[in-house]
């Protein structure tokens, strides 16, 4: 299990024991992060998983790849650190991840 | 051979339940489903799901296995796979994002249902599928760009003509030289009168919609006819039924209607999602191995995976599966259309814009004073499109 934290816009912080090889939406959607809609269920056809990666962990998730963009760009979000969750693999590297959420995924 | 873990009309794990199934298509799509020939069906959601987001499969199934790939500039998204597939979805994803549903597509769908609703109170009563068409044509046609036709209903005629035209294709040279002749007429019509209007003003004056963004690409007329033919045929006929099911059901199912007009929107997105489990539009999708997928796949094998099937696949529903549970998806923590949109690079792009048109078109309806339904549809089956329609419902309100 890999431990990854997420931020509410409010401040609340969530922890959970995530899944090494799930994506990271599908590990939020089954630990109940409520912020992450994830509508289309993990296709990148959405843009409603957003999370924002602390800059401390954005060379390990990387940067937002080219099947992210089309929808990235729709939602408006600019965050420097904006990823599609459902793209982000979990691996043992993310040991301590923390990600933020953002006040709308619409 | 089916890899569903139970046969269809089976209630497994729920005893309380037995026997109940609130599926109001499964009859007639059990009775006419016809996979492709030589296909291996597929119900299994987890199975569906890896074949359906494989790199290693490619479209398959009607008329794919006839579709010239040689000239991709020529023929829809639909039929191409991999990164030319992505790019061209991609070009216009942000028309379908959530974001533009709200903040520009509900603009078109609160205007159509105003014009509805001034309509059928007038009147007294109305063809539901009448109604569900409207507004399934005036949103298709705006995202699209086909917004210089004479009219809409005239609009949606034509490219039901061409659609249905080109997914009744034969093998053999004579049904060639007819099916050729028909999409001919067909097409050229609906190229005079809807898209050539449009294209000519979009270049006047640039939208963000389709055409615009193929008209600043320089696509080919072909490109051009065979991608507005996907992106606005499909939401037409696909949402027309999907409205009447949910209506049917929302008539039905007094607790569920109370729930329905009461909840807010997530709840009503629960509900619709739930219906469409039920009763998905699309009943299967067909791909190819191009190579071999894990465990699921062998070379040049074509799958069939049965979305009815996949749908109530306890192994992803939980219990009592023919059951209309609005709660299921969140209780399951899944996503709630579950496999009634497709999964993968080729998942419905209008998805989010057919629950958004079909939540507005509801609620607004069945707020009417005096709204019931008159008489129920009747089951059809297109076996075109191998899917459902739903015909003869009548509704009736209070005159205005």
């Amino acid at each position: 299990m890999v431990a990854i934290t997420f931020v509410a816009v409010d401040g609340l912080e969530q922890r959970i024991d995530a899944t090494d090889g799930l994506s990271l939406m599908e590990n939020a959607v089954a630990g109940g992060i409520d912020a992450i809609e994830a509508i289309c269920g993990g296709n990148a056809y959405c843009g409603t998983c957003r999370v924002h990666v602390d800059p401390a962990w954005r060379a390990v998730t990387g940067e937002i790849t080219e099947i992210e963009e089309p929808m990235i760009e729709a939602s408006g979000d600019t965050d420097p650190g904006v990823r599609l969750s459902c793209q982000i693999t979990v691996t043992p590297e993310l040991e301590g991840l923390l990600v933020r959420t953002p006040a709308s995924q619409s | 051979m089916t890899t569903a873990t139970h046969a269809p009309g089976e209630t497994t794990g729920c005893p309380a339940h037995a026997g109940r199934d609130d599926r109001k298509s499964a009859k007639v799509a059990e009775a006419n489903l016809a996979p492709a020939p030589g296909s291996r069906v597929i119900g299994s959601f987890a199975a569906g799901r890896d074949i359906l987001r494989s790199p290693k499969v490619r479209q398959a199934g009607a008329s794919a296995d006839v579709v010239d790939l040689s000239h991709p500039d020529e023929i829809s998204f639909f039929f191409l796979d991999g990164d030319l597939h992505r790019k061209r979805r991609a070009a216009v994803a942000g028309l379908f994002a959530p974001k533009t549903i709200v903040t520009r597509h509900q603009r078109v769908m609160n205007r159509t249902m105003d014009a509805i609703v001034a309509d059928l109170q007038a009147r007294g009563s109305a063809p539901l599928d009448e109604l569900s068409w409207q507004m399934a044509v005036d949103v298709a046609a705006d995202i699209v760009g086909l917004t210089d036709s004479d009219t809409n209903a005239n609009l949606a005629r034509r490219v039901k003509k061409v659609l249905e035209a080109s997914v009744a294709r034969k093998p053999g040279r004579l049904n060639a030289l007819v099916f050729n002749a028909k999409m001919l007429v067909h097409v050229g019509a609906f190229w005079k009168h809807d898209l050539l209007p449009a294209i000519e003003a979009r270049r006047k004056q640039p939208r963000d919609d389709v055409i615009s963004h193929m008209v600043k690409e320089n696509y080919s007329k072909k490109g051009m006819i065979m991608e507005c033919l996907s992106y606005g045929g499909a939401g037409m006929m696909t949402t027309r039924e999907f409205i009447v099911m949910a209506a049917w059901h929302l008539f039905e199912k007094a607790a569920l209607r109370e729930r329905y007009l009461t909840g807010g929107q997530d709840d009503q997105f629960a509900i619709l999602e739930e219906i469409l489990r039920l009763d998905p539009v699309a009943s299967m999708l067909h791909r190819r191995a191009a190579e071999p997928v894990e465990g699921v796949l062998a070379d040049g094998e074509t799958a069939c995976i049965s979305i009815r099937e996949a749908n109530v696949d306890e192994a992803i529903t939980g219990p009592c599966p023919f059951q209309l549970d609005p709660d299921r998806a969140r209780r399951m923590k899944v996503a709630g259309p579950y496999m009634s949109f497709g999964d993968g690079p080729h998942r419905c792009p209008g998805a989010q814009v057919a629950l958004h048109e079909t939540r507005i078109f509801l609620d607004r309806l069945l707020r009417l004073p005096g709204v019931k339904l008159v008489s129920e549809p009747e089951v059809l089956w297109n076996p075109q499109i191998q899917g459902y329609e739903l015909r003869g419902a009548v509704v009736a309100c209070d005159r205005g």
